[in-house]
C-alpha cells in the first residue's frame, strides 16, 4: 500500500511530504473497533448495519442534484464534479457546504485552491435556509453555522498532504472526546493542484496523485466523511473530457459532469459513474444556486 | 500526539523509538547533531524530524473546531474580513456594479477581449486607481505592472493619472485644503512613481518575475494590485510541447493565487482571444486553452456591441453573470455616456 520509494525521489519537496504510514496490525484493529465490531473481517450484515447507521446522505441543497443522487452526497464516498469553467462546480460546492452546516450535520472542511470561497455568498444561502424551531436571533445562528465551516487555502500538493494529515489526526482525536465531527470535506479544485505535477515523463506526479486518492478514500471510509472534489475538463479527441487521465477515473465513487450554456443559469448534470445508478443516461437540469 | 503519529517515514520512526525517544517532549529537548548521532542518520534528516516535531507540538496546543487545521479560518471570520475589505474602482460605475464594487483583493481576475477593446486601458486605469488616497475612498496602495507586449504607453498613463486627479478633486473639492500632505501627493508624477514596472521579453522571464514577485511583495507591502499585460503573449509562441505549457501555466496560476491571498492584493491578468471550432462554427474564446480557463477567480470579457464597449462577467463565485457598457475616454475608463447609471442588464 505504501509507495515509499517513489516519494523519496520527489526531490526538494519530499521533506514536507508527510509519509503516510501504515499502522501496525493491532492498531488497525483497535481503530476499527471504534467504528465497527469484529476483528479482521466484516460480513455483509455488518456492512449493511454500518451503511444504514453511519453512511448518511448529506444534502447538497441543489434539488436537481439531490434527486439525481438519491439524497445527496454519501458519507464514506468520494464524489467528483467535473465540468467546463464557469459551469457551476464551485456553486454546488459552496451550496453543499452551506446546507450541511445549516442543517447541523457536522463540521465542513473547505480546501480552496482558486480563491473562490465566498463567505458572503455562503451567508446569503444560510439566511435563506428555513429556520429551525429554536428561536435564536438571526446573527447568532449565522455565527454558529458559519463557524462550523472551516476554510483553508491550498496552493500546492505538499500543503494539501500536510493539511489532510492534520485532518486525520484531529479526526482520530475527536473519536476519543466526541465533540462535533467533520462530515464533509470539499476540495475545490483538486485538478488545479495536480495539474502542475502530472505529465507522462515523470512518474512521481502520478504516484502522488494516487497516494492522494488513497488518503482521501481512507479518510472517507474510516471516519465517515463525504469527500467532494472538483475537476476540470481538457480537450479530448473531439469532445472535452475530464482531466487527470485514466488512472484517476477509477478513484471517485460518483462522477458527475456539469455543463451550462453560455448566458443561461440552467446547468445540466450527467452521471458519468455511480456505484448504484445506471450511468450516462441519468441527467438532470438545475438552476445555479444564487 | 505521540511519536507514532508523527508524519515521518517508518524507518525514522522505528529508529526514534529504538533510541529511546518515546514522547514529543523528549524530542523537543534534542538538537539536530545529537539526534543525528543517536539515530545514525544525516544531520539534515534530523533537522527535518525536529521541524515536524515542533509543528506537531504547536498543533497539540490548539483546540476547538477551528483547530482541525492549523491556521485555517472559519467562514464567520472570513465574512467579517470580507465585509471590511475595499475594492479597486475601475473608473466606470456600471463596471463596478457588475463586479460587486470593483476589482476584489485576494482574488485573481482575468480580463479578456479582442484587440483594441481597451484591456490595456483598463489595466492602466486600475494601476492608477489603486493609488486613490484612503480619504477619497480608495486603497492608497501601489501597483506592479508586468508588461509582456510593450503596450504600456507612459504618456497615456500620465493622461489617465491627470484624469483621475481631476475626478478626485471634483468629488472631494476640499481634499487639497484638508490634507496638507495631499498637496504634493496629488500629482500625476507621484502616481507614476508608485507604479513598479517590469518589461518581460520571453516566457522564461515571465516565470522568473512571477517567482521573484514573492520576495518583491514581501519587501513592498503596500502593493495592492499586480497587473500582467498580457499573460498570453509569450505562451502563444515558442511552445512545442503543449502538455508542458499546460503544466507551467497551471503552476503559474497557483503561484498567483497564493500571492493574491498572502499579500492581500488583487491580481489582474489580461488575456487575448482566439478562435475555437465547436459545434460546427468558429467562436471567439480566450486564449491558452481549457485548463487555463479554470485558473482565475473572476473572468470579465470585453466585447463590442455596435459602437458601444460592453463588459460581461463570465465567471464569478458570488455574482450573477451580467453585462454593462463602459467607455474609454481621454481621461481613461469611464461610464458610457449614452447609458444611464442603472443599466446593468441581466443577460
Amino acid at each position: 500500500m505504501v509507495v515509499g520509494g517513489s516519494r523519496n525521489g520527489a526531490g526538494a519537496g519530499a521533506r514536507c511530504f508527510p509519509r503516510h504510514y501504515l499502522p501496525p496490525a493491532d492498531e488497525v484493529r483497535e481503530k476499527n473497533q471504534v467504528e465497527r465490531q469484529g476483528g479482521q473481517f466484516l460480513d455483509g450484515m455488518d456492512l449493511l448495519k454500518d451503511v444504514t447507521e453511519n453512511k448518511r446522505f448529506l444534502p447538497t441543497g441543489v434539488q436537481g442534484i439531490d434527486t439525481l443522487l438519491g439524497g445527496g452526497l454519501r458519507q464514506g464516498q468520494l464524489m467528483e464534479i467535473t465540468g467546463q469553467s464557469s459551469s457551476g462546480k464551485t456553486q454546488v460546492c459552496l451550496c453543499s457546504a452551506a446546507h450541511v452546516a445549516a442543517s447541523h450535520l457536522g463540521v465542513v472542511v473547505y480546501l480552496d485552491s482558486s480563491n473562490s470561497f465566498s463567505p458572503r455568498h455562503i451567508a446569503r444561502m444560510i439566511d435563506e435556509f428555513p429556520i429551525s424551531l429554536d428561536n435564536e436571533p438571526k446573527h447568532v445562528r449565522l455565527n454558529k453555522v458559519m463557524s462550523s465551516i472551516i476554510c483553508e487555502s491550498i496552493f500546492d500538493i505538499f500543503n494539501l498532504f500536510e493539511v489532510l494529515h492534520q485532518v486525520e489526526l484531529s479526526l482520530k482525536k475527536k473519536v476519543n472526546n466526541g465533540s462535533s465531527k467533520i462530515c464533509l470535506l470539499i476540495i475545490d479544485s483538486i485538478s488545479s493542484l495536480l495539474a502542475p505535477i502530472i505529465s507522462g515523463k515523470y512518474p512521481q506526479g502520478r504516484s502522488m496523485m494516487l497516494s492522494l486518492a488513497m488518503i482521501l478514500k481512507k479518510l472517507a471510509d474510516e471516519h465517515n466523511l463525504a469527500v467532494l472534489v472538483t475537476n476540470h475538463m481538457v480537450a479530448g479527441n473531439g469532445a472535452p473530457k475530464p482531466a487527470l487521465g485514466e488512472s484517476w477515473k477509477t478513484v471517485p465513487h460518483v462522477r458527475l459532469v456539469f455543463s451550462r450554456d453560455r448566458g443561461s443559469n440552467i446547468c445540466t448534470a450527467t452521471v458519468l459513474k455511480h456505484t448504484l445508478l445506471a450511468s450516462g443516461r441519468n441527467c438532470m437540469k438545475f438552476a445555479v444556486p444564487s | 500526539m505521540e511519536i507514532a503519529d508523527l508524519p515521518i517515514c517508518t524507518s525514522h520512526r522505528a529508529k526514534l523509538l529504538a533510541a529511546g525517544y518515546s514522547s514529543l517532549a523528549a524530542l523537543s529537548a534534542a538538537d539536530p547533531p545529537r539526534l543525528a548521532l543517536d539515530l545514525n542518520i544525516e544531520i539534515p534528516e534530523a533537522e527535518d524530524i525536529l521541524k515536524i516535531a515542533v509543528c506537531a507540538n504547536k498543533f497539540k496546543g490548539a483546540d476547538g473546531p477551528s483547530s482541525v487545521i492549523k491556521g485555517a479560518q472559519n467562514a464567520w471570520d472570513m465574512l467579517s474580513d470580507e465585509q471590511s475589505r475595499k475594492h479597486i474602482n475601475t473608473g466606470s460605475g456600471d463596471l463596478n456594479n457588475i463586479l460587486g464594487g470593483g476589482i476584489h483583493c485576494k482574488e485573481v481576475t482575468e480580463i479578456g477581449g479582442v484587440p483594441g477593446i481597451g484591456k490595456t486601458q483598463l489595466g492602466i486605469q486600475l494601476a492608477i486607481n489603486v493609488q486613490i488616497p484612503v480619504e477619497c475612498g480608495g486603497l492608497g496602495g501601489k501597483s506592479v505592472y508586468i508588461d509582456t507586449e510593450g503596450s504600456f504607453m507612459v504618456e497615456r498613463v500620465y493622461q489617465i493619472a491627470e484624469g483621475c486627479i481631476s475626478d478626485i478633486l471634483e468629488y472631494f473639492p476640499h481634499y487639497q485644503n484638508k490634507a496638507p500632505s495631499g498637496q504634493e501627493k496629488l500629482k500625476p508624477e507621484s502616481f507614476l512613481a508608485d507604479i513598479y514596472y517590469f518589461r518581460i521579453c520571453s516566457y522564461t522571464e515571465q516565470i522568473a518575475v512571477i517567482n521573484y514577485l514573492e520576495k518583491f511583495l514581501g519587501e513592498h507591502k503596500d502593493v495592492r494590485i499586480v497587473i500582467i499585460d498580457s499573460v498570453t503573449f509569450h505562451f502563444r509562441q515558442d511552445f512545442d510541447d503543449m502538455a508542458l505549457r499546460t503544466r507551467v501555466l497551471s503552476g503559474l496560476s497557483l503561484k498567483l493565487m497564493k500571492l493574491a491571498k498572502t499579500y492581500n492584493l488583487a491580481v489582474v491578468l489580461l488575456n487575448q482571444v482566439t478562435t475555437k471550432f465547436t459545434e460546427g462554427s468558429f467562436q471567439l474564446t480566450l486564449a491558452l486553452g481549457d485548463s487555463w480557463s479554470h485558473s482565475c477567480t473572476n473572468r470579465l470579457i470585453l466585447y463590442w456591441d455596435g459602437n458601444l464597449r460592453y463588459a460581461y462577467l463570465d465567471k464569478s463565485p458570488s455574482l450573477p453573470a451580467v453585462s454593462a457598457p463602459y467607455a474609454v475616454t481621454g481621461k481613461g475608463v469611464r461610464d458610457a455616456v449614452s447609458s444611464n447609471r442603472k443599466r446593468a442588464r441581466v443577460m
